[in-house]
């Protein structure tokens, strides 16, 4: 016990004090949160569909409702560039429609709103544009005609208006539930789906980054031969259960680093980092129309990643340490079978392919977290470690189908700590050529 | 008293030599089993096709320095390694001061030094010591002691600077050498088992590292070293066994080794016309089994119930001038080229 004390120390610390750790550690947060930003921040660039207040508003409805849309959607959409307001006589209305085409055609403008009679009377408004087909847009469009209708309506009842901005000052968030078979599901799918799909991405990534941290690692006590000085004093079993759990206590310290790190600086630093664009957001949450909640990546930071049962993070957890150790233990199989860096990536393709077996089918497993395949490959052992967490945070899973999949990768884990022991055994002190398959059975066979 | 006994008496021990040897290792055995470092019997190691070590036993002497001398691939690592429980005999016993050798603890007791040597490269040379010093139990604080120790002993720490802070990859080679060899010693260990320790060593270290195995055994340490430079093994070892192809040849005390397989060489120097003269005589192969010309004296092995005599009348009627003719004690350079022949020899191995 001493002894796997003394090489578990190594491992760790070795790593831990490496300039690179401590890079790694500090640049993953600021990373992070540039991937949760960047549609934001490259959508809200002021082009494009984001400007979308940059129409012509034609008002033909002689109340002066164009005036109010403008300054409305000036409010709304601090960020665009503003409207232009022409006010004309209905009969001079088409006229100004054809001009208007013209000039979206000249991409002067992005479209144009003809506000007529009939808006006033609360039946229709027209809007034409480069963007007609854009939901989001369009319906922001239409809410702020909608809100200044009535605010006018309003007003001709009598009530002021200060009273009435005052009572459209409300943000009114829309909370949605979804309800499966079993009842609610979770409270916000959107993030849910993030959440699996970071956690599960997390799992591979570690898995990848330090597996083969620890593959080299075997590699290069192999080639500096520092390995036979340490297996003269320690046996290869404790030699190669320190390097796991060394190496994997380092993963799990990079992980929760990242967590800590990331929440501190979208406490602290969000609103330097995302300058006009965290502001716009509040003037727009304030302004009680489309919201934070329109801006993925922002709007899941700010609410924070939604709470997961603790059963649910035990199970998370179990998967990883589990899932680590298996694929850990194979690749440092793989370090010990080969002699030189050449060799080692291409003997750690079976590996890498199991890995990346489980991730290519994330993509449909997230969209139908219910569906044969993605429960089979949640139970597969190979794949359960990274598929079986994104199930979690998607769906409810019985907690059966959990205590098997965990089991399953248990059994797997006892198999490649077994097979990787007898091939590391006889491995770290084989030189000379790559072990063809039959080479390797017979030292898995014979190892003692 | 060996070496008085083979010094005084070339001339007459032959024959029985033998056996007294075998004698004198059954009563090691018998008498001082509790006083050997190494106690092998009987391992036997195979590997697939090929019987790696066959049927040896060694009986080491604790407080001895002893040569495990052989040519490449004759199985010397792999008992070395059997010794040190990194690979497991397929039968046979060892013992190793006392204890068999998987016991717990008994690897605490031993250094080992590598053939090829190698340390952790990004490692502080301070924190690599530390870490094998720890692996073999040494509490921290004395390693840390035992380090700085060491590394002012070496030089490795000076007024100047201090090699222990720096990586090990920023060490040269020699120095490098230095800490891998404080690393087998740090734990200040009963039995130190080098493999091939001369190998690639300088002049200046490889003297140091000579003084080194001196001072343990004058310290009561076992030391066992394989080499195929058999010059050092005559200079430093009180006892050798000679294995080739995995069995042992022969093994005992240097001088009783020699002493068994002396009378039976000759060296021979004639001035500069004299080799053409005396060439007829030593390819007779009735009196002179082999001859190894070293350029300024023969070496000359009688051929069995040939004489001594008889070899110096045939040279001098030859006419040659003789400057040298000695009948010599066989250096373990002679006996193992004479025991392991040819067959067992592999290019590099007679550069000693």
């Amino acid at each position: 016990m001493a002894k796997l004390l003394v090489v578990f120390r190594r491992e760790y610390l070795e790593r831990v004090r490496s300039k690179w750790f401590v890079l790694g550690t500090l640049l993953g947060p600021v990373f992070f949160i540039l991937v949760a930003g960047a549609p934001r921040l490259i959508g809200g660039r002021g082009d494009g569909t984001r400007d979308v207040a940059h129409i012509e508003v034609i008002d033909a409805t002689g109340a002066g409702l164009g005036a109010r849309v403008v300054a409305s959607l000036r409010e709304r959409f601090p960020l665009s560039r503003a409207p232009y307001l022409t006010v004309v006589d209905e009969s001079a209305s088409a006229a100004a429609q054809d001009h208007a085409v013209l000039r979206v055609q000249r991409d002067e403008i992005l479209g144009y709103l003809a506000l007529g009679p009939a808006t006033l009377a609360g039946d229709s408004v027209r809007y034409e544009g480069r963007n007609a087909n854009a939901h989001n847009d369009v319906d922001a469009i239409r809410l702020a005609v909608r809100s200044q209708v009535l605010a006018l309506r309003m007003e001709r009842e009598g009530i002021d208006a200060r009273k009435v901005a005052e009572f459209q000052r409300f943000p009114l968030e829309l909370h949605t539930q979804r309800i499966g078979d079993k009842g609610r599901e979770k409270a916000n799918q959107l993030s849910a789906i993030f959440l699996g799909y970071a956690v599960a991405l997390l799992l591979y990534m570690m898995i990848v980054i330090y597996g083969q941290a620890i593959m080299r690692s075997v590699l290069e006590e192999k080639t500096t031969r520092v390995a036979e000085v340490v297996v003269s004093s320690v046996n290869t079993d404790i030699l190669l259960a320190g390097k796991i759990l060394g190496v994997g206590l380092v993963a799990i310290t990079q992980v929760l680093s990242w967590v800590v790190l990331s929440v501190l600086a979208m406490t602290y630093a969000s609103p330097y980092l995302f300058g006009d664009q965290g502001r716009a957001a509040a003037v727009a949450s304030a302004a009680g129309t489309v919201g934070a909640a329109n801006s993925p990546g922002l709007g899941l930071l700010a609410l924070g990643i939604p709470p997961i049962p603790l059963w649910a993070a035990v199970a998370l957890f179990c998967c990883f340490v589990m899932g680590f150790i298996f694929y850990a233990s194979l690749f440092a199989a793989v370090g010990a079978m080969v002699n030189s860096q050449e060799d080692v990536q291409q003997a750690a393709t079976p590996v890498m392919l199991l890995l990346v077996s489980s991730v290519i089918f994330m993509g449909p497993i997230m969209a139908n977290p219910g569906s044969t395949m993605a429960r089979t490959m949640s139970m597969l052992p190979t794949s359960a470690p990274i598929i079986m967490p994104l199930r979690i945070t998607l769906v409810p899973v019985p907690w059966f189908e959990v205590v098997g999949a965990l089991s399953g990768v248990a059994a797997a884990c006892a198999a490649a700590i077994w097979i990787s022991g007898r091939v590391y055994r006889v491995g770290l002190l084989m030189y000379g050529k790559k072990p063809s398959l039959a080479e390797l059975a017979r030292w898995i066979k014979h190892a003692r | 008293m060996a070496n008085l006994v083979a010094r005084g008496q070339y001339g007459q021990v032959p024959r029985c030599a033998r056996r007294c040897l075998h004698e004198r290792s059954d009563r090691y055995i018998s008498h001082l089993m509790s006083d050997l470092a190494i106690d092998i019997r009987n391992v036997v190691k195979r590997y697939d096709e090929h019987v790696a070590v066959s049927d040896l036993s060694l009986a080491v002497p604790q407080g001895s320095v002893y040569g495990l001398l052989g040519p490449n691939g004759a199985g010397k690592t792999t008992t070395i390694r059997m010794i040190l429980n990194i690979i497991i005999p397929d039968s046979g016993s060892i013992t190793l001061l006392g204890s068999p050798h998987r016991a717990n603890g008994i690897t605490d007791r031993i250094g080992y030094l590598p053939e090829e040597r190698g340390l952790y490269k990004k490692m502080q040379v301070r924190r690599v010591l530390r870490f094998l010093a720890e692996l073999k139990g040494v509490k921290r604080r004395e390693a840390d002691r035992r380090i700085d120790e060491w590394l002012h002993r070496l030089d490795l720490k000076n007024g100047e600077k201090d090699w222990g802070l720096a990586k090990v990859d920023e060490l040269s080679r020699g120095m490098q050498q230095k800490v891998q060899f404080i690393g087998t010693l740090v734990h200040d260990p009963d039995l130190v088992i080098l493999d091939e320790p001369f190998s690639g060593l300088d002049p200046i270290n490889a003297q140091a590292l000579k003084d080194a195995i001196v001072e343990l055994k004058s310290r009561g340490k076992t030391v066992i070293f394989s080499t195929h430079l058999m010059d050092n093994a005559e200079r430093l070892c009180d006892s050798v066994c000679i294995i080739a192809r995995g069995r042992k040849v022969l093994d005992g005390g240097v001088a009783e080794v020699r002493g068994a397989h002396g009378g039976r060489m000759i060296a021979l120097a004639v001035d500069g016309d004299g080799r053409r003269l005396v060439a007829p005589v030593l390819g007779d192969r009735r009196l002179i089994s082999r001859v190894d010309d070293n350029n300024r004296y023969y070496e000359i092995e009688l051929a069995p119930g040939a004489d001594a005599q008889e070899v110096l009348r045939r040279v001098v009627a030859t006419g040659a001038a003789i400057q040298r003719f000695e009948l010599v004690l066989p250096s373990l350079h002679q006996i193992f080229l004479e025991r392991v022949g040819a067959r067992g020899i592999e290019p590099g191995m007679t550069d000693g």
